[in-house]
């Protein structure tokens, strides 16, 4: 019950950002790949005429959910920055932490409860939105071919650089040093696996990557956050 | 046998080369109201925070309910109110949303009842959020949500900061409902020495972080004592009565602080010194916080030479 009330309040501080970010996905997504479903029609099978010399690179060249990639990346990246800098960055300026750390349960379920909002916002504002294009882009005779597998798990690949970028902002938001020495770390680190996740081809290494990075953040944001003054 | 609720053990809190809290020695028995007073930057929010284990001591511990501070398990903070300095709430919720949250964390204690009697009181509205109420709306709210699980032990930093003088007499009437319930302790910093005085039963004074009173109000104000002697030639050159604080001298007179000093006492280094005549001028609370803590040489520019 307490960890449910902490978890709506985080939640509830998410909010606006989340539905922004899934309003503006879902529109700039949709568009996309109903614009090119209309006008790249010709490029599906049943559409061709008899004899028309198929060219199966263009085919798989316009598989349009990928034209959602760079808006996907960059909305989740945003949305992780945002997030960090709400859940750990204003409560120092709105000096609510002493207010919220004078709760009856320990530290660790503070601190778990803004990690696990943040996580949910991001499955919830671009997890859901992005299964709902893949969806939409999968049914048969909107596209020639459907996007691939590897499509739709490159785009929970954005998601989860988004929530390192969330955990960057969150480590550096709470750490007291000096700007120029060790605050800066998390969002360094952050940058670094992104820079690096983006230049793997293979999946295992994406993931490795991505996982060495959040197991990383995590272990300093808890330390931080447990030892920390306020 | 009577509790010590708050009890802190050399307590020193350092920021960098700055001391701001010097091996602060306190106990608070249980069922006292304890008003916490100091000048600005005395270390009386680095007190209250150390207290209750926002910021860690540079040495010595503190003991809160009988827990050391700097492991206080969700059990006891149940059994603490705390007011923060400022009121910093959730902007965004209103009144009815932080009700819901706060009850969360007291699922037995909560009392509904007396939040709403409470709220009502106080004259605000459920709906409204916390950003669009005024300081001391926001001080009642604080209050209230601070009194309603019934807490063992309440801790306010400055609650009356910021509020006028009706708003605050609401507040401390607000505080006496808690007060009245029994075996209930309170620790309240304050700048506002009437506050104290009307509500408390004990002075704690902090000064540069040095604790320079625990005691009970009446000790306090039985103890500061301001004399003013006055001598037919010339004041003499030193002075050495005991439980001396200050001493300014113009011509003819000798005005003295003194903390603890018997009037038989001073009656008795009035003739032995020579005066022509000697009185004590009653002090307020303020005044006498005001001597107390007062830096030497404050008044060198005026009247009288600090010796």
């Amino acid at each position: 019950m307490r960890f449910l009330a902490l978890l709506r309040k985080e939640l509830r501080e998410c909010l606006p950002w989340m539905l922004l970010v899934a309003i503006a996905f879902f529109a700039v997504g949709g568009f996309l790949l109903r614009a090119e479903a209309y006008y790249g029609g010709y490029r599906h099978y049943s559409r061709l005429s008899p004899g028309t010399v198929v060219d199966h690179y263009q085919l798989t060249y316009y598989q349009t959910l990928n034209l959602t990639g760079p808006w996907l990346f960059c909305l989740s990246i945003g949305l992780g920055l945002v997030l960090g800098v709400r859940h750990f960055w204003i409560p120092h300026f709105t000096r609510t932490w002493p207010f919220l750390l004078h709760r009856s349960v320990s530290r660790k379920s503070i601190l778990a409860a803004k990690l696990t909002a943040g996580t949910i916002a991001f499955v919830i504002s671009l997890g859901t939105v992005w299964v709902a294009l893949y969806w939409y882009a999968s049914r048969p005779e909107v596209f020639a071919i459907p996007p691939t597998v590897r499509v739709f798990i490159e785009g929970w690949i954005f998601i989860m650089l988004g929530l390192v970028a969330y955990l960057g902002t969150a480590l550096s938001g709470l750490s007291t040093a000096n700007w120029y020495t060790t605050k800066i770390f998390g969002l360094v680190l952050a940058t670094v696996i992104i820079v690096t996740t983006l230049s793997q081809w293979t999946l295992a290494g994406i993931f490795t990557s991505i996982a060495v990075s959040v197991a990383i953040l995590l272990s300093q944001i808890f330390d931080t956050f447990l030892r920390r003054e306020f | 046998m009577i509790e010590t609720v708050l009890e802190t053990e050399g307590l020193t809190k350092y920021y960098g080369s700055t001391l701001a809290v010097d091996h602060l020695d306190l106990k608070i028995p249980q069922g006292c109201i304890c008003g916490f007073v100091g000048r600005n930057g005395a270390g009386k929010t680095t007190a209250i925070k150390l207290m209750l284990g926002l910021l860690r001591p540079t040495a010595g511990s503190s003991r809160l309910l009988g827990c050391d501070s700097q492991q206080l398990k969700p059990a006891i903070r149940q059994r603490i109110g705390y007011v923060t300095e400022g009121h910093r709430l959730f902007r965004w919720m209103s009144i009815a949303e932080l009700e819901k949250f706060q009850r969360s964390f007291f699922p037995k204690q909560w009392d509904d009842k007396f939040f709403a009697d409470m709220i009502e009181y106080f004259n605000l509205p459920r709906r409204r959020k916390i950003k669009h109420l005024s300081n001391g709306e926001r001080a009642q709210v604080s209050l209230a949500l601070a009194l309603a699980p019934n807490p063992e032990l309440l801790i306010m930093d400055d609650p009356t900061l910021g509020l006028d003088a009706a708003i605050r007499r609401q507040f401390l009437e607000g505080m006496i409902e808690l007060i009245m319930r029994q075996g209930r302790t309170v620790l309240f910093s304050s700048h506002i020495l009437g506050d104290v005085e009307r509500v408390s039963d004990r002075i704690v004074v902090i000064d540069k972080g040095v604790l320079r009173a625990n005691c009970s109000l009446e000790e306090f104000r039985a103890a500061v004592k301001k004399v003013i002697l006055s001598f037919a030639d010339s004041t003499p050159a030193e002075v050495d009565i005991d439980g001396l604080l200050h001493c300014r001298r113009s011509e003819k007179e000798l005005e003295l602080i003194l903390v603890s000093t018997t009037d038989d006492h001073i009656g008795k280094w009035a003739d032995r010194t020579g005066a022509e005549r000697y009185h004590i001028v009653k002090m307020n609370l303020e005044d006498q916080f005001i001597e107390f803590t007062a830096p030497p040489g404050r008044k060198k520019l005026f009247r009288w030479e600090e010796i």
